[in-house]
């Protein structure tokens, strides 16, 4: 096996075990990610706190569990609608060609053009502050997918002309296979790998802008957890001193980035 | 014409007037779209309109709409964009709904501290990620490569804001952050695009040659690479704005990017919206001379 496949095997169970961790949170955590204790806030790590408290007395380990399944299942279903969104337009904008692909191409080009932090500060102000915390989480990455699909957009609508000038669509429509047909059985296989390649790179991406947005304030509401408000806790550095735990949702983020990063098909393996 | 030299180099005017009306174009295109977009957000935002007086019970109906009156001058979205774009041509953005002062005077105040850090920014994430990119030429193998690829999948790796925090512990200035962020993506980019040029076979042909290093580089990679360098100078102007808001609002750096964040936490839609437009419309502008200059490289070359 390559250096590059085992790399690719090492991330990929770590980032299983990472999403089977999260995603049994409700059995793994010891407490809610809300419960308080209020007689011990910035408590240091012990055997009922793992990880110590928060300052509001709230189990550190319990809440980057809860967070980590924040995280980790809002970005990919995100990736997935952006993913989506980007396959139906690239392959309308080169299947019907014209000006449906001049007009397509344009508003994908119109939406790249804008700073992409800033119309996320735009569209997140909008949305009143208070709003309850699962709904926040929500509309987080609502709007990351409803403004992340530009970019995906080009490569699939690329690699759909590609398909639409082949010779095997060609000898498909010429023997009679409805349109439903050749999209099922020749279009959709062929373009899978590239809309597989954008969702993953999209996950990531997804991540780090929910980190960045809630660190803000503007992204997921307490107290619900999520890796973006949790890093919040590293903005006071006598708590991060006190205790050195505080760190234990920027290494998870790291690793999980890493792992997304070395997860990608490289082109060889497209091909 | 002798043998090996190369006719003069002309501009093709027409050519180049022709891109320009159309970088142009594309220019108007984004600034009225994004405009329209900026006020449709504005017009339906929840709460738009409302005054805490219609609250206060001493008021009589008549009074309450007098009220609702004042505050929907513009009922349709069209007529709002109008009158929007109109002020904005006079220099009046508007008022921020959070500061109680003119949009334009905000900018016109912070405007040159973002500016100077996007700037000092770029030029240091733009020196680090070519002087690390040609080192990579020279000491090729599999040392720098995993050394290369662990660095910047690291800085990859970091939220902006962990990256904002960690100058704010050290104290070093806000355009070292900014440049933090935007070098992993630079040097990736720059660094694959100089192995392709440095394998295309003109340049092995003139390395076999005994032509000098710096010749090579100057003359036939830079030449290649050029058109490509234009359009990332560009993309980077866009991140590093980007970048910015994050920086600024964690390091309390007095710039637009703190505004934006001020402006959004405050719900103040005028001003975030009006300096979506300013940050857009430097990002296409330099955009569309980066795209211009490439194309004058590339006809050069």
């Amino acid at each position: 096996m390559s250096s590059s496949k085992s790399l690719r095997l090492v991330a990929g169970l770590l980032l299983s075990a990472i999403f089977l961790l999260a995603l049994g949170a409700n059995f793994v955590a010891p407490y809610s990610y809300a419960k308080q204790f209020r007689n011990a806030p910035s408590a240091a790590p012990s055997a009922v706190h793992l990880f110590g408290t928060d300052a509001l007395g709230r189990d550190e380990f319990s809440r980057l569990l809860f967070g980590t399944r924040v995280s980790l299942l809002l970005a990919p279903a995100a990736a997935l609608l952006s993913t989506f969104i980007a396959g139906i337009l690239g392959g309308l904008a080169a299947f019907l060609g014209g000006w449906w692909e001049r007009a397509i191409l344009a508003s994908a080009d119109l939406l790249m053009a804008l700073p992409l932090l800033f119309v996320l500060l735009a569209l997140r102000a909008t949305l009143p502050l208070d709003v309850a915390p699962l709904i926040s989480a929500m509309a987080t990455f609502l709007i990351l997918s409803l403004l992340g699909w530009p970019s995906s957009l080009r490569v699939v609508w690329a690699a759909a002309r590609n398909i639409r000038e082949s010779d095997f669509l060609l000898l498909a429509r010429s023997s009679g296979s409805s349109p439903l047909r050749v999209i099922v059985r020749q279009i959709l296989p062929s373009l899978s790998p590239v809309l597989a390649a954008q969702f993953w790179v999209t996950i990531p991406v997804f991540i780090l802008a929910e980190a960045t947005l809630s660190m803000l304030g503007l992204g997921v509401m307490e107290p619900l957890p999520s890796w973006g408000n949790l890093l919040r806790g590293l903005e006071n550095p006598s708590a991060f001193q006190a205790n050195p735990w505080t760190i234990a949702p920027l290494i998870l983020l790291i690793i999980v980035v890493f792992c997304f990063q070395f997860i990608l098909p490289s082109r060889g393996d497209l091909d | 014409m002798s043998r090996g030299t190369l006719p003069p180099f002309s501009v093709p005017w027409k050519k180049v007037m022709r891109l320009f009306l159309r970088r142009a174009v594309w220019l108007m295109a984004v600034i009225l779209a994004g405009g329209l977009l900026g006020a449709t957000l504005v017009r339906y935002a929840p709460g738009y309109g409302v005054d805490e007086r219609e609250l206060d019970p001493r008021l009589s109906q008549a009074s309450v709409e007098a009220l609702r009156v004042q505050h929907h001058p513009n009922a349709n979205l069209l007529g709002y964009y109008a009158k929007y774009l109109t002020n904005a041509v006079r220099g009046d953005l508007g008022i921020s709904e959070s500061t109680q002062r003119p949009v334009s005077e905000l900018i016109h105040e912070r405007f040159p501290v973002t500016a100077k850090a996007v700037l000092l920014g770029m030029l240091s994430a733009w020196s680090l990620a070519f002087f690390l990119a040609m080192l990579g030429q020279y000491f090729r193998g599999w040392v720098f490569e995993v050394s290369s690829t662990l660095l910047t999948g690291f800085l990859l790796a970091l939220p902006s804001t962990v990256i904002a925090l960690l100058f704010v512990y050290f104290r070093a200035p806000v355009y070292l952050a900014i440049a933090c962020v935007t070098f992993p993506k630079l040097f990736r980019f720059i660094h694959n695009l100089l192995v392709q040029a440095y394998e295309q076979p003109h340049v092995l042909a003139a390395r076999a040659r005994g032509i000098g290093p710096v010749r090579i580089f100057l003359r036939h990679v830079l030449a290649f690479a050029s058109p490509a360098l234009f359009a990332l100078l560009g993309v980077s102007l866009s991140l590093a704005f980007g970048a910015a808001i994050p920086i600024e609002a964690l390091t309390d750096s007095p710039g637009i990017g703190q505004l934006a964040w001020f402006a959004a936490i405050n719900r103040d839609l005028p001003l975030v919206v009006n300096l979506t437009l300013l940050v857009t419309l430097i990002t296409v502008a330099g955009n569309s001379l980066a795209d211009y200059s490439g194309h004058l490289a590339t006809r050069a070359s």
